[in-house]
């Protein structure tokens, strides 16, 4: 079981640098399907894992190619970290299937709108300009 | 410098939202945060993801955690298991960012994603 945790931890690491995102999304459906975890248990354990800077290093090699807005980045994380008090209130006395379902209509939502990022290209949206003069 | 500051109080309230599906969701929030800053700030991919790396360096889930942690909803044991592998395939992932077509693998991770969601929501139905 430590092995299984092991090396999940090293696949989200690598969504976390090549997507920029804090790998909670993966890693909560993981841990509910492969380690039987209940669903408040696998997103209370994500955030314990978020604490620690674990995107200090993918952020590094950012930072070396000018890839990074600092003054939004601080911003952002003023506003996470208020929204996520709220979130957490909101969670908490929920049931687990409920929350579960949520969930799982949240994924699907963050797919549609990765999904429309990453299908640009067609000039409609500054979004696809955008992706083309970054290279 | 009016508009620099209405980007700034944009950016805070984004933000904010992704910080309620961060608390709701015990996730970072990178994954609302990203596609915002591109569709709404005109943020390019790459800058983008890098912003929402600065973001998730303090610990802005500390108030959402301690709602959790009260209620008995955290593992200790497998956050800690899991910190090493995440940090170290961050720099994996950042450094492969660099070299590769972003745009294929966010298609696979798309996919990815919707099954997962569309798996969970399915399974929360039949339960």
């Amino acid at each position: 079981m430590t092995s299984v945790i092991l090396l999940l931890g090293l696949a989200v690491g690598v969504l976390v640098g090549l997507l920029g995102i804090g790998g909670g999304v993966v890693l909560v459906p993981a841990m509910v399907y492969l380690l039987g975890m209940d669903q408040h248990l696998a997103q209370g354990t994500s955030l314990f894992m978020l604490l620690p800077p674990v995107g200090l290093g993918a952020l590094r090699e950012y930072w070396r190619v000018g890839q990074v807005d600092l003054r939004a980045g601080i911003l952002s994380a003023a506003g996470i970290l208020a929204g996520g008090y709220a979130g957490g209130l909101i969670a908490v006395p929920l049931t687990s299937r409920e929350l579960k379902g949520l969930f799982g209509g949240f994924l699907m939502l963050g797919a549609i709108l990765l999904w429309r990022k990453s299908s640009g290209e067609g000039g409609r949206s500054p979004v696809a300009v955008q992706d083309v003069a970054d290279g | 410098m009016d508009s620099l500051r209405a980007r700034d109080v944009g950016i805070f309230l984004a933000a904010a939202f992704c910080g309620i599906a961060s608390g709701l969701f015990g996730i970072g929030g990178g994954i609302l945060l990203v596609p915002m800053l591109v569709l709404l700030f005109s943020f390019g991919q790459h800058r983008a993801q890098g912003t929402s790396l600065v973001a998730l360096i303090p610990p802005t889930g500390l108030l959402a955690f301690v709602a959790y942690a009260r209620a008995g909803y955290v593992s200790w044991r497998t956050g800690l298991l899991l910190i090493p592998g995440v940090f170290i395939g961050g720099i994996a992932g950042a450094w492969l960012a660099k070299r590769i077509e972003p745009r294929r693998m966010r298609q696979v991770f798309v996919m990815l994603l919707f099954l997962l969601g569309a798996w969970q929501t399915v399974s929360a139905i039949k339960h």
